[in-house]
């Protein structure tokens, strides 16, 4: 008896879990979304601040970081006082190292970060023109990336989550 | 201390170690220079030294540092914090004003198009000229620029380069906006093209110019001067810098207004005024009531002489052994 209801306990478990890591992948989907979403709300703020306000960097990132918030937001604030440090490094290595010190919960992939921190490669150099195309540039990928995010996403969210129970499911049988 | 870092981080790491070697009073530098593969040159209380690497000052150039293209280009890359692009308007001007208001004077290759000078590239010349904020310099000058009223003279300031004639005009500003006992406080106006006056960072002036004051940073002299009449109401405008046909037409419109002026210009004495052909107008039409010439004997901002519309001599610094004294003097009559 006590082993049956234990045997029933344990499927349950490994169903509950295993569709919980499904909806779970399909979560971090959506939260990848956003998150890009996001960092391009932000570089067109950025882009005014330096088209359009012709703010130096530093003034640049400080007001686009404060405005934004959340995590990214402190990435752009971070970089913004670095620069204002004026330790003899260059922006393309500040920039990166911040970057890469970005907490895990951000949602960006590895793709995204290497095109964050290309943007950064040339941010600063040149005349107003070059600014604006290279951040016209890195918008063009980023609106790529939510073109391909969104149009997977309601696949990808239903695929996640019904491999998620499917697998559960299967696990329970074959220990069963 | 604090005014020593904030200019040292403008340079490449190499000669911002070099820097933080010199002990001299920084308060007293007026201009470093940095040329590709030239030695780094530094005036200091009006004469001119060689660095060396260990941070020490000479005149013979013995082991003076050589600057090198790199640490130029470094250079440059900190002084506009990393955004050139923001510089782009008063690089066309040959300049960029950084925090603090210390002015760099840059000189390269000019790139043309059809409207102008466009932008400077391989830009191999850089001179810092550092700000001076030196409070009262104007206490000497201001009783021969007060009317019998309440009122101001229109007042030309008259000085060759690097003599203060920012320095005096600035005090000038602070003192007749705060006003005195004597004095009520003026509202003053202040066209400040090269952002050297008020040195203005994000907006809000580095440099105290006093609480009656309204600044236009960055702007044309010309179009700013009527730009403040109609909308802040100022009685005084202030401005450097005045040579141009348009910055004369402003001024008439400004003094048409009721508003009172004080500018500066470069130049010896009214003589030199007279030879060229735009400022000549200004003493023969005897559009201001006050000059003041500036010259460098033994300090910077020394006055020289004060002049009336007609000519008169109000003031005249009197040299003796011991180098400067003023002393005021009888109307003499100039010329």
């Amino acid at each position: 008896m006590d082993n049956t209801w234990l045997r029933i306990i344990g499927a349950l478990l490994v169903i509950i879990s295993c569709s919980g890591l499904g909806f779970f992948m399909a979560a971090q989907w959506n939260e990848h979304l956003r998150t890009v979403e996001k960092l391009r709300k932000m570089i067109f703020l950025l882009k005014g601040e330096i088209v359009y306000a012709n703010s130096p960097l530093t003034e640049a990132f400080e007001r686009t970081g404060r405005k934004a918030g959340g995590e990214i937001g402190v990435l752009f604030e971070n970089v913004s006082e670095r620069l204002s440090g004026q330790q003899g490094e260059t922006f393309y290595t500040i920039w990166q190292e911040e970057i890469d010190k970005l907490p895990k919960e951000v949602c960006l992939s590895k793709e995204d970060k290497q095109n964050l921190k290309g943007l950064g490669e040339h941010l600063g150099y040149l005349d107003m023109d070059m600014q604006e195309r290279n951040i016209l540039l890195y918008l063009e990928q980023l609106d790529l990336t939510i073109g391909y995010l969104r149009k997977h996403k309601q696949e990808k969210s239903r695929l996640y989550t019904s491999l998620g129970i499917m697998g559960g499911l299967f696990l329970t049988i074959v220990m069963y | 201390m604090e005014r020593k870092d904030e200019l040292i981080n403008i340079f490449s790491r190499s000669i911002r170690e070099i820097l933080n070697r010199v002990t001299i009073d920084f308060d007293e530098v007026q201009e470093i220079r940095l040329r590709v593969g030239a030695p780094l040159l530094m005036v200091y209380r009006n004469e001119e030294y060689y660095v060396t690497s260990r941070g020490s000052l000479n005149k013979e150039g013995k082991d003076a540092y050589v600057v090198s293209k790199n640490e130029l280009k470094e250079t440059m890359e900190y002084m506009s914090n990393y955004s050139l692009y923001a510089f782009e308007e008063e690089m066309k001007q040959g300049f960029i004003t950084i925090q603090g208001g210390h002015r760099i004077g840059i000189a390269g290759k000019t790139i043309l198009d059809e409207s102008g000078i466009k932008t400077m590239k391989y830009i191999s010349f850089i001179n810092v000229r550092l700000s001076h904020q030196v409070r009262g310099c104007a206490s000497e000058v201001l009783p021969y620029l007060y009317e019998q009223g309440r009122e101001i003279y229109h007042t030309l300031i008259i000085s060759p380069p690097r003599c203060g004639k920012t320095t005096l005009l600035r005090d000038l500003i602070r003192q007749v906006s705060n006003g005195s006992e004597e004095h009520a406080g003026l509202t003053v106006g202040v066209v400040d093209e090269r952002s050297e006056i008020g040195a203005c960072y994000q907006g809000i002036p580095q440099n105290e110019l006093g609480i009656r004051t309204d600044i236009l940073d960055c702007c044309p002299k010309a179009r700013g001067m009527m730009m403040l009449i109609r909308t802040m109401s100022p009685r005084v405008i202030a401005v450097d810098e005045i040579g141009s046909r348009e910055d004369l037409e402003a001024m008439e419109y400004v003094m048409n207004c009721g508003c009172k002026l004080i500018a500066t210009v470069h130049g010896n004495s009214i003589d030199d005024l007279k030879q060229k052909p735009i400022l000549r107008k200004l003493v023969e039409e005897r559009i201001f009531e006050r000059y003041v010439v500036l010259n460098n004997l033994g300090r910077i901002g020394n006055i020289d002489q004060i002049y009336d519309s007609r000519g008169t001599q109000l003031y005249k610094a009197q040299v003796h052994q011991m180098g400067i004294r003023w002393d005021r003097q009888e109307c003499m009559a100039y010329g």
